[in-house]
């Protein structure tokens, strides 16, 4: 049925083994010895791109063979072996992951290459790239493992990378603050996947725990399991995909460099969790209380990150917000059945993000380091190519019509609408309306009207074009790609959802033509609001206005960072406080100390023997020999 | 007849020495009473047809060993003063005579199995230089060179403690 | 008649012991180890003679050379120790106090 790639394994293991390379350069370099930015630069980017070339190369041997059988697969290596389960690393190439390793490796490539002109003159530079390829190299084993055990190597992988790189400025405490909390909030989640991972192995995985075994066994796991596992599974999911409730980590690892943002914290890392929700799209398809479950935390996750995006004033924070609430619209998608849906709108926020995300880097670079809007200002001028780019994304975001986030959002909030999730449906369109409003306050504080800070509005120039022609490649892509998977009524065949459909269990909703009109005209409405209420307010410049009350709250979003912290985080560290105070000293502690202070004591007991007179030793001797001769004298006979 | 004469005066001789060296207090006494103790020894082995060994004893005992030992404490110049309170010496020799007993008793059950008498000698230049040196020098030939090796050590070992100052 | 001169020998050297037992005085614990070597050197001579081989004299003569070079060494210990403490007590001496 699958036939065998020996490729599939290279894909993650060069920027693997680019990592270690840059690693130890980077090492040899602590002692003074300097190694250009330029090599660093060269075996930093060659990994990524090598990879996007190989992944273009598998997608068309999937293309050659028939659409029923489009699966690939290679076992590097046994992993291991316990009892009758045997687990390998394998990877296993199939539409959906062919799909996500495209854009994985190219939006990864870019952004490497940005890296360049943005870590310019950074003194960890080679460390920097190491970083980012180990990264890259987790989330490839991540999208192209073939059982969730692999899976969750690569999850834990980008985990770690992500936390590695938040805290990458590690002179400021902050930051290393901001990695810890990524750090926790995922593992949190993880304990949910492993427990998911652990109960699906217990129901039907016993005959072999990779993703084919387990679809062909599905219908052997019992309903409440299998809803049981289904959202033990998205419990990881929201820790590693920023959802209700373990969202809190995203905004906070703004703090880490910007390219960083772009690429785990926009358009790979984070929507891993969609993409297991997707892979496990057999168990899902089964287990439609569990959907339903996940459809609803991502659409009110997605309303809550607007809501926190309207009052924001950091450019990255704002960014950040986006993309939780864009998240949430991909868990609706995916959690009311529209697998492919989700997994489109995946495609498409990746570029889209990712280009908003390197454009805020260039003006950030460009003002040196400020990333507040209000010191912002009229920049179209000053950084045109930025500006456009940027422009792009913000309609790609805003879901404007014909670029791609329109397309993809829509086909979300269409299958809601078709498959009878009214609620979710009008919740999307208003979120839609605020994703528009917040994007275009951005753009028009930052861009338009007059500079507030002229200083900083002197000293500011384009970018470089190691840095401004990704932005270029992104913005085509945030353009076009939404063609991709046009639905049928502008013309279109679906070719996306079509293509991915061999690994999918899904079911495409027929709704009458009413119902396709109703929800772009919605889509539409909401956009265009959103956008005037924005310019009305923005265009023209506008100063920062002094919230209050509702504004107030949500611009300190909702005070639940403060709300976790007394009711989770104080607590426990209470409870650590308290068993080293009483648990310690009496139970581990005490009883070992105890011990060692009875040797001791035995020990300074026989100290006493050891007077320091040689007579009192001598007597010892003779008192020896006394024994020995009465003992001797009983024993002999003359 | 004679032989048991002297042999038993000068085991006396012998042992009231020795008693003399444990219980005189200052130690040019303790020293002097070894000296009779040694040259009554040199009588026994004397009366053991010992003859170099007789010699031997008076010369490098008696001799040299005692000079030595007795120039050393007029050397340091010890007074009354200088010299140790020992106070609980009796309560020592007491507990010393309790413990030696079961050793002194065991040796002497030892000794009692040996055969009593003596043979007369069949040789007449026993124990003289000519037989002695003739063992010495054939059957203890290594242990002798060994001994001056010992010898030669103590010389250096002297002369490096002798050096140090303070 | 041999057994008696090894009466004398066992007698004194466990005057010897005595003596370096009760005795505080350096020079009287060392005489008492130089008893206690000539009771040894007396028991080697009297069984010579009981066997009548030059074995026993021999041996006695090695004890002597040893009594020497030990002596010479011991008292230049005392010496040392004299110069060091001004005292002659072997009580004070206790740095191997444990």
């Amino acid at each position: 049925m699958e036939g065998n790639l020996s490729t599939l394994g290279y894909i993650p293991l060069l920027p693997l083994a680019g990592a270690l390379v840059l690693g130890l350069m980077h090492l040899a370099t602590c002692r003074g010895r300097r190694i250009s930015e330029r090599i660093y630069a060269l075996v930093g980017c060659i990994g990524p791109i090598l990879s996007f070339l190989l992944a273009v190369n598998v997608f068309f041997a999937l293309q050659a063979l028939p659409a029923q059988s489009r699966f690939l697969s290679h076992q590097a290596f046994t992993w291991f072996s316990v009892g009758e389960l045997t687990v390998s690393m394998g990877f296993l190439a199939d539409p959906l992951s062919v799909l996500m390793l495209l854009f994985v490796t190219f939006v990864g490539s870019l952004i490497h290459v940005y890296s360049i002109g943005y870590m310019a003159g950074d003194p960890a530079f080679g460390k920097f790239f190491s970083y980012l390829n180990l990264f890259l190299g987790s989330m490839l084993i991540l999208v192209l493992g073939d059982g969730p055990l692999v899976m969750f190597v690569g999850w834990e992988g980008v985990g770690l990378c992500s936390y590695l790189l938040i805290s990458y400025y590690s002179e400021d405490r902050g930051n290393v603050v901001a990695g810890n909390k990524a750090f926790i909030v995922n593992r949190i989640g993880d304990f949910g996947f492993v427990l998911g991972m652990a109960f699906l192995f217990w129901g039907i995985g016993a005959e072999g725990f990779d993703y084919l075994s387990l679809k062909a066994n599905a219908h052997l796991l019992a309903p409440t399991l299998g809803i049981t596992v289904c959202l033990l599974l998205f419990i990881g999911a929201t820790g590693k995909s920023a959802q209700i409730p373990l969202y809190v980590w995203l905004p906070d690892a703004m703090a880490g460099p910007t390219p960083v943002s772009a690429l785990i914290h926009a358009a790979t890392m984070v929507t891993a969790g969609v993409y297991m929700v997707a892979r496990f799209s057999f168990l899902y398809a089964q287990a439609e209380v569990a959907g339903l479950v996940v459809a609803w935390i991502g659409i009110m996750t997605a309303l809550l990150g607007a809501i926190f995006g309207m009052f924001q004033n950091d450019i990255k924070k704002i960014l950040a917000y986006s993309t939780v609430s864009q998240l949430g619209y991909m868990f609706a998608g995916v959690g009311v059945a529209a697998y492919s849906a989700g997994i489109f709108h995946v495609f498409t926020h990746a570029f889209f993000k990712a280009l908003l995300f390197l454009g805020a880097g260039s003006v950030i670079l460009a003002l040196h380091h400020r990333q507040d809007i209000w010191q912002m200002g009229g920049l179209k001028n000053k950084l045109p190519i930025t500006y456009w780019t940027m422009l792009v994304g913000a309609l790609a975001l805003a879901g404007c019509p014909p670029f791609a986030g329109f397309f993809s959002k829509d086909e979300i909030l269409y299958s809601a609408l078709a498959g009878g999730h009214t609620g979710i449906w009008a919740i999307g369109v208003l979120v839609a309306g605020m994703t528009a409003y917040y994007s275009f306050r951005l753009i028009f504080v930052v861009f338009h009207g007059q500079p507030r800070d002229r200083e900083a509005y002197d000293h500011a120039h384009e970018s470089p074009k190691v840095m401004t022609l990704p932005l270029i490649v992104l913005a085509v892509g945030a353009l076009f790609a939404g063609f991709l998977n046009l639905p049928a009524i502008f013309g279109g065949h679906l070719q996306v959802s079509h293509w991915l459909a061999p690994s999918l269990t899904e079911v495409h909703p027929h709704g009458s033509i009413a119902t396709e009109v109703l929800a772009i005209g919605g889509s539409v409405l909401a956009f265009v609001i959103g956008i005037s209420i924005a310019y009305r307010r923005f265009a023209t410049g506008g100063e920062q206005p002094v919230f209050t009350g509702f504004r107030k709250f949500a611009h300190h979003k909702f005070y639940v960072d403060e709300l976790y912290d007394t009711v989770l985080v104080r607590p426990y560290r209470f409870l650590g406080q308290a068993v080293e105070r009483v648990v310690e000293p009496f139970v581990t502690d005490g009883p070992v100390r105890a011990v060692a202070w009875l040797y001791r004591m035995a020990g300074l007991a026989f100290k006493v023997i050891q007077v320091g007179y040689v007579r009192v030793y001598a007597i010892y001797m003779v008192i020896g020999l006394s024994v020995m001769s009465l003992v001797l004298s009983q024993s002999l006979n003359f | 007849m004679i032989a048991t004469y002297l042999f038993f005066g000068l085991a006396l001789l012998s042992v009231l020495g020795a008693l003399g060296l444990i219980l005189f207090r200052h130690p040019m006494n303790s020293a002097m009473s070894f000296v009779v103790t040694l040259i009554s020894l040199a009588g026994l082995y004397a009366l053991l047809s010992a003859k170099l060994i007789f010699a031997i004893q008076l010369i490098v005992y008696a001799g040299a060993i005692m000079s030595l030992i007795l120039f050393i404490i007029m050397f340091l110049n010890i007074q009354e003063e200088d010299l140790p309170v020992a106070t609980g010496r009796w309560f020592f020799l007491a507990g010393g005579i309790v413990v030696m007993a079961p050793v002194a008793g065991l040796l002497l059950k030892i000794v009692k199995s040996l055969p009593g008498d003596v043979e007369p000698l069949t040789d007449a230049g026993f124990g003289g230089v000519k037989q002695v040196g003739l063992v010495l020098f054939q059957q203890w030939l290594l242990p002798f060179e060994i001994v001056s090796i010992l010898l030669l050590v103590a010389l250096v070992g002297a002369v490096v403690l002798a050096g140090k100052r303070g | 008649m041999i057994e008696h001169y090894l009466s004398l020998s066992i007698l004194l050297f466990c005057l010897g012991v005595l003596g370096v037992i009760s005795r505080r005085n350096v020079f009287v614990v060392f005489m008492s180890i130089e008893l206690m070597l000539n009771a040894a050197n007396l028991g080697f001579v009297t069984v010579a003679r009981l066997h009548q081989s030059m074995d026993g004299h021999v041996l006695a003569l090695m004890v002597m050379a040893v009594a020497a070079a030990e002596a010479a060494l011991a008292l230049a210990v005392v010496i040392l120790l004299h110069k060091h403490k001004g005292n002659l007590d072997t009580n004070i001496f206790s740095l191997l106090k444990g």
